[in-house]
């Protein structure tokens, strides 16, 4: 039976002048449904230009991307956006600032005006429904990533693709999301690519775990697998980094 | 808060201000005392009184009523000159901005060529070729001066383009124009809409100043700049002839730009 998502062989260049740099050299990966797949990898590793072109906001030099079986390479976000959904880091500047957020939300069903599902989403979500008429500017970063993750529900999308979308908060809000994240994961509703340099957030929320390091995949497998009996060192430095930073949070 | 307050109370009052001007151009046939364009010969050059507040011409024309209708041919002209080059503009500066690539580098190059000249002189040469009156002035200073809103929104639409909610529209399915109308053009058009107010007062300096070198608006019609030119002649016999429409064209110049200054404070604040 054929995966979800799924990526074969992909590969992305940035030229900038006499500048060439390899973003994506031969990755390849699958999501399942009702599957959470993390990727990690510090800055400038080729995450975020791996989720990009799966989204179709970047165009690929090479390889497939596969949506139930059937290749979607170089539609651009208006096609994908049919069956996937981007989740910004800054969830507030992914909302138009001068309309009111039931407005933005609405527009992401292509057409489909269902009032009573936007307020149940937003239950869903946690948020009350009068912040549906507000606009972005009066919400806080974490209202905003709640929204966000109701936007790409309403949408209808099987797959959401998270870019660092914890990264901008603060660490109770972050908390907040994941559990959030977590509850849809235990209802079977979510399946999704997440993206972040947090390696402990990463294993907290993820089922599989992909390293990644210049552009190419280091390691992957199950969570428990890679965090517990890392094979290469790059992903024992980022486990070890993890926990270093925690022992400095707990002692500051 | 308060400063915001503070600076919304400032717009009110400019505002309440420039609706009376432009009340008074409006209803110019109703609030002028004379005829603008009939000739008096018992009251040439007559100074300030009762009967002319603000004296008589050479040709013994009330400058009161001309001031008033000229400020109708003035502010009409000026406002529709601006408002084309507003639309024309900012359309140009939003596709060459969204769209990019060469169609944005020959836009720009254009604007480049226009900005070349000082627009004086380019307003100048132009209605000098189309000898001259309110349609050929108004060309003249059109040609130059779309490139400013063009510049504007050609920047701000570059930047907005690569904003999140611009992405997340995208992933809508929304179209290009959709984007274009529903989220660039609204989150662009204020400091545009400034851009605009600020340009009232340069075009109306154009404009008069056209018709002051005689390649605007032609006499008998009150305008401003013409009359300025025409009272010229004996400022040092009737001194109020040119008196009343500098101090129309000053006050007029300075309630748009302040009321330009007003709303670019608004918005900063």
């Amino acid at each position: 039976m054929a995966h979800l998502l799924e990526g074969k062989n992909l590969y992305k260049t940035y030229r900038e002048k006499a500048k060439v740099t390899q973003a994506l050299s031969d990755v390849s990966f699958y999501l399942d449904r009702g599957e959470i797949l993390g990727i990690v990898g510090e800055s400038g590793s080729g995450k975020s230009t791996l989720l990009k072109a799966i989204a179709g906001m970047l165009k690929l030099d090479q390889g497939s991307v596969l949506y139930n079986g059937k290749d979607f390479t170089g539609m651009t976000p208006r096609q994908t956006g049919a069956f996937l959904q981007m989740i910004f880091q800054d969830a507030n500047s992914s909302f138009d600032p001068r309309r009111v957020m039931k407005k933005s939300i609405m527009e992401s069903g292509r057409g489909k005006k269902d009032e009573g599902r936007i307020l149940e989403l937003v239950s869903l979500v946690g948020l009350e429904e009068d912040l549906l008429s507000r606009k972005p500017s009066s919400l806080s970063g974490g209202q905003c990533q709640r929204m966000a993750i109701a936007r790409a529900f309403y949408s209808d999308a099987d797959i959401l693709l998270c870019d660092e979308m914890t990264s901008a908060l603060d660490v109770t809000t972050q908390a907040q999301v994941v559990e959030l994240l977590q509850d849809l994961k235990k209802d079977g509703r979510l399946s999704a690519v997440f993206v972040s340099h947090d390696i402990a957030l990463v294993s907290m929320l993820c089922d599989r775990i992909m390293v990644m390091k210049d552009g190419t995949c280091v390691e992957e497998g199950d969570t428990l697998t890679v965090i517990k009996h890392p094979c290469v060192d790059y992903t024992k430095e980022l486990l070890e980094s993890a926990r270093r930073q925690s022992i400095q949070e707990i002692s500051e | 808060m308060k400063k915001k307050k503070r600076a919304k109370i400032k717009i009110v009052i400019i505002a309440a201000l420039v609706l009376l001007l432009l009340f008074c151009a409006v209803f110019a046939g109703v609030l002028a005392p004379h005829d603008p364009s009939t000739p008096n010969a018992a009251a040439i050059r007559m100074a300030p009184c009762a009967e002319y507040p603000l004296g008589t011409d050479n040709l013994g024309r009330c400058v009161l009523s001309r001031v008033l209708f000229g400020g109708r041919t003035t502010i009409a002209a000026t406002f529709l000159l601006v408002l084309i080059s507003f639309v024309v503009g900012t359309l140009i500066g939003i596709f060459s901005g969204y769209y990019g690539g060469l169609l944005d580098k020959f836009l720009m190059r254009l604007a480049d060529v226009f900005l070349a000249f000082p627009q004086m002189v380019v307003a100048i040469a132009v209605a000098g070729i189309l000898n001259g009156g309110l349609m050929g002035a108004m060309v003249a200073l059109g040609i130059t001066m779309w490139v400013s809103f063009a510049r504007l929104a050609r920047s701000h639409t570059a930047s907005l383009k690569n904003e999140a909610y611009i992405q997340a529209a995208a992933f809508a399915g929304k179209s290009d124009l959709n984007i274009l109308l529903v989220h660039i053009f609204p989150n662009l058009l204020t400091p545009v809409l400034t851009q605009a107010l600020t340009q009232i007062g340069t075009t109306m300096i154009g404009l008069s100043g056209l018709s002051f070198l005689g390649l605007g608006v032609v006499p008998p019609t009150p305008e401003w700049g013409a009359m300025i030119a025409e009272a010229r002649a004996y400022i040092q016999i009737a001194p109020w002839a040119i008196m009343g429409p500098a101090a129309a064209v000053i006050v007029t110049i300075v309630l748009f730009n302040y009321l330009g200054d007003a709303v670019m404070d608004y918005r900063e604040v």
